[in-house]
């Protein structure tokens, strides 16, 4: 096989003197599927921004079909069939999908913008590829899996032969990503190339034919997918053997958190979730399963104070949270590690110290007389700084400078820093490398074996399978199904019920949500 | 730590070239708008840049502004620092005012009480106008954009009426009250001058705010509310409170600038439409002090020059005083942009691999 697409010796330096590539050498032929491989600032992101034209390198080059060439902008890498659809989708909400997918490059008639022309195109494509998209509904409308497959219509619109994905499984639920995966092959089939940028390696070995590996802003290696293992994997990508596997809880106390005909709507009075009954042990971490929306964010944040509840109770250690604020719930032990550490979690402008300390501003060793005990504040985040390993300058940097690893790190330091009675966690360790991941789940089994009662949601199902104790699964609000953690659980069970395609007895659930 | 003492004092040093930057780029636009519009450029031009030193009087003016433009500048830092939008403090300099004006011509004017107790009638009122807005915005959602704009029209007309109506000597036909009794009056610390109590009220104020917002448990919750108002919920911080407090404290500073107005040596009474905008160039000051307490002055000392000189400059040559409002705007719009300076790119090649990115990414590992 001919190479389709060559990066040599790609060398780029940002400004501020951070090192993302350095000797990157990729090398992807025609019609395969390559996975690019590498922990979180190994410089993926970097490489494809440099393929798409978004970045420019300061050393090196690329070759398209041997030729050299340089990309000044994203559009003069479209020109030349490169496309490429981000974590981050960039459509337009409120616009049908045919109009999102020719936007900007409209088919006309005279001067007026030809919508059957535009929406035979779109249909045409989507059934040659097998995406399987409707031209006509909003894009605000459909599931994230379909809205992935708009993105991939953009790039196929636009000629693309060579297809970069950035991390698209990441928000996909197990049967979208076999969709995806059905979609790629199809690509394939009809000859373009894909590059495929991930982070979870049993997808990584499906789905591709040959792997790069990168760590440290330099490439690893390169292998073919039928030689290499996840273990084999994972050890190049970090460079060390890591332990995936965690210990499960060895015996579980009493029940400390129970919730009862929990009902939560949204603002506008539609219901989110009800009926949720659940007791979570001491000593025991609950993994909540499901597609994301389906009510078990919103539980997290009922129990954390942070979204009114319509009807039902909570209760911790006997005492009923609902009438309780915020930090009065803290004050008796609740911790939360948040979805989303940017959105919610952090204060991206303020010192780490100011981060490690925000949620413990009634507590005197940090604030007395309404004034600040600055020399406190820094000792606790040097303290947690280095119980938890954070890589930073010291307590006065910015948590934004951080690395994504970092910064969660940061969280969970704040919120582990005491042991809680009980601990809330929503996707732990989204966009974080492995090794940090392997340090956060360390983190997590700790506080469970310290005696915490632990709510754990999580997009990743290898995850809720490698921590929980047991497991429920949400399904359009309402908890379907409940399962005692053994080694025969698969993703592929938890995912019928997440899609609502099986049930379960009511006996065996009751059975398994004591 | 030295990493940390080398990013803060890049950090520091980006920040002044920025402000020095734009500050040259507008002086040069000034500079083609004289050329354009002026019969004799060169003596324009040396007004507009030496005449605020030309005597004690007009350094008198000079410093006397860099008093008022830290005062507004330190209210509205206050409130952008936790991300409010508050445009009130015009209106709280006229309730301000207003206040102090009463403590000055009530029996207690002559007294040794009537500055301090007239400059705490006007903080208080300042505080309760800038109260207003930040109640109806946490209790009713209302925008305190519109809500704090709306009020400062409130105040001046109401200010205005009052004087012409009532207050302004009967008969007299003028548009201000009588001067106040001389112990209303803040003394001066250069004779013959505006020199006055003014500028130490300010430097004072500057070093308050600084430790509100920096040394306090409500500081730090200001600012993170101001960061991220998301996470500041999440960590239990009643948002509503921190909103509507900064808005109270940033309104009683506007209150203190009413009351430094009328019982400074500048007027010594109440006039009609006193502030004369000077209020708003707090917003300016605050955005190239990036909203820093510790900045503010040091910005109002620059741009306090600039706009007493522009204004010698209106009364001295042809040129017309309106045009320090275009430099002002250019100065807003690159600040504002975060533009990055140019030739940056340019120094780095002659340089090579430059000693700060060597560091920098040494910080990194």
């Amino acid at each position: 096989m001919a190479a389709v697409l060559e990066a040599i010796s790609i060398g780029k330096t940002y400004p501020g003197g951070t090192v993302a590539n350095d000797g990157v050498n990729l090398s992807v032929a025609a019609g395969e599927v390559h996975a690019v491989v590498g922990e979180n600032g190994a410089g993926k992101s970097t490489l494809m921004k440099i393929l798409f034209g978004i970045e420019q390198p300061d050393k090196g080059e690329l070759r398209l079909e041997g030729k050299p060439i340089s990309f000044a902008n994203p559009r003069e890498a479209i020109d030349n069939g490169i496309g490429m659809v981000f974590q981050h989708f960039s459509l337009v909400p409120s616009f049908s999908v045919y109009e999102n997918v020719v936007l900007g490059s409209e088919p006309r008639n005279g001067v007026r913008f030809d919508r059957e022309k535009a929406i035979a195109q779109v249909r045409a494509l989507s059934e040659k590829f097998r995406l399987h998209v409707d031209p006509l509904p909003a894009v605000g409308d459909l599931p994230v899996g379909q809205q992935q497959r708009v993105e991939i219509l953009k790039a196929l619109y636009r000629d693309a032969r060579i297809l970069i994905l950035d991390e698209p499984t990441a928000v996909l639920a197990p049967q979208e990503v076999e969709e995806l995966f059905v979609a790629v092959r199809a690509l394939v089939e009809q000859g373009r190339t894909v590059i495929f940028i991930a982070h979870k390696l049993p997808e990584v070995l499906e789905i591709s034919n040959r792997i790069t590996v990168m760590r440290g802003g330099k490439t690893v290696g390169q292998v073919n997918t039928k030689d290499v293992t996840e273990d084999s994997l994972a050890t190049m990508m970090v460079g060390r053997e890591i332990a995936l596997r965690v210990d499960r809880a060895a015996g579980r106390g009493d029940v400390a958190c129970e919730i009862k005909a929990l009902k939560i709507t949204s603002d506008t009075g539609s219901t989110i979730a009800e009926d949720l009954n659940l007791q979570v042990h001491a000593g025991e971490i609950l993994g909540l399963v499901g597609v994301e929306g389906n009510g078990q964010a919103e539980l997290l944040e009922a129990v954390a104070g942070l979204r009114d509840v319509a009807d039902g109770a909570i209760y911790l250690n006997g005492e009923s949270l609902r009438p309780l604020s915020v930090i009065e719930r803290r004050a008796r032990g609740l911790a939360s590690i948040p979805e989303d550490r940017l959105a919610r979690g952090l204060a991206a402008g303020a010192s780490i110290a100011e981060n490690m300390v925000a949620t413990r501003l009634a507590d005197r060793r940090y604030v007395r007389h309404g004034l600040l005990d600055l020399n406190a504040i820094k000792a606790n985040a040097q303290a947690l700084i280095e119980r938890f390993s954070i890589r930073a300058g010291g307590p006065a940097f910015a948590v934004g400078t951080l690395s994504g690893g970092n910064m969660q790190k940061v969280v969970v330091a704040r919120e582990l820093a005491e042991q809680p009675k009980l601990l809330l966690v929503n996707q732990p360790t989204r966009g974080v490398d492995l090794g940090a991941t392997q340090f956060i789940w360390k983190s997590l089994t700790k506080a469970r074996d310290g005696g915490a009662a632990v709510l754990l949601s999580s997009a990743d199902l290898s995850e809720l399978l490698a921590l929980s104790d047991r497991l429920v699964v949400f399904y359009r609000g309402r908890i379907v199904a409940a399962f005692h953690n053994s080694d025969d659980l698969t993703p592929e069970t938890l995912g019928t019920y997440m899609l609502g395609l099986n049930t379960q007895e009511p006996e065996t659930m009751r059975a398994a949500l004591q | 730590m030295s990493t940390l003492a080398n990013q803060r004092g890049a950090a520091f040093l980006r920040e002044v070239g920025r402000a020095l930057t734009a500050l040259v780029i507008a002086l040069i636009v000034a500079l083609i708008v004289i050329f354009v519009t002026s019969a004799d450029p060169g003596k324009a031009f040396s007004t507009l840049a030496s005449a605020p030193l030309s005597s004690n009087r007009t350094m008198g003016l000079w410093i006397d502004d860099v008093a008022k433009l830290t005062l507004t500048g330190l209210a509205f830092s206050l409130v952008f620092q936790a991300r409010q939008f508050s445009m009130g403090v015009q209106g709280q300099v006229y309730v301000g005012g207003l206040f102090a004006a009463f403590v000055a011509m009530s029996p207690l004017g002559a007294t040794p009480f009537a500055i301090p107790l007239g400059m705490l009638a006007g903080m208080l009122a300042g505080a309760v106008y800038g109260f207003v807005p930040g109640y109806a915005k946490a209790r009713f959602g209302a925008s305190e954009i519109v809500s704090s704009l709306m009020l400062n029209y409130i105040a001046i007309l109401v200010v205005n009426y009052l004087i012409r109506a009532h207050l302004a000597p009967a008969g007299s036909g003028q548009l201000m009250t009588a001067k106040f009794p001389d112990a209303a009056i803040f003394p001066a610390i250069i004779p013959g001058t505006r020199f006055d109590l003014g500028i130490a009220i300010a430097l004072v104020a500057t070093v308050i705010v600084w430790f509100l917002l920096y040394r306090t448990n409500w500081g730090l919750k200001l600012r993170l509310v101001g960061h991220n108002p998301k996470f500041a919920e999440y960590a239990g911080i009643r948002a509503s409170f921190v909103m509507v407090s900064a808005m109270t404290v940033a309104g009683s500073l506007g209150g203190l600038l009413g009351s430094v107005f009328v019982q400074g040596r500048a007027f010594g009474n109440l006039a009609q439409n006193f502030d004369g905008n000077l209020a708003f160039e707090g917003i300016l000051i605050a955005i190239v002090a990036r909203s820093r307490p510790l900045a503010v002055p040091f910005v109002a000392l620059a741009y306090g020059y600039l706009r007493q000189g522009a204004q010698l400059m209106g009364i001295r040559t042809d040129v017309p005083t309106e045009m320090i409002a275009v430099v002002q705007a250019i100065i807003i719009l690159l600040v504002a942009s975060s533009f990055s300076l140019p030739g940056k790119a340019l120094f780095k090649r002659l340089l090579g691999q430059s000693p700060a990115s060597a560091a920098s990414a040494e910080a990194a590992k």
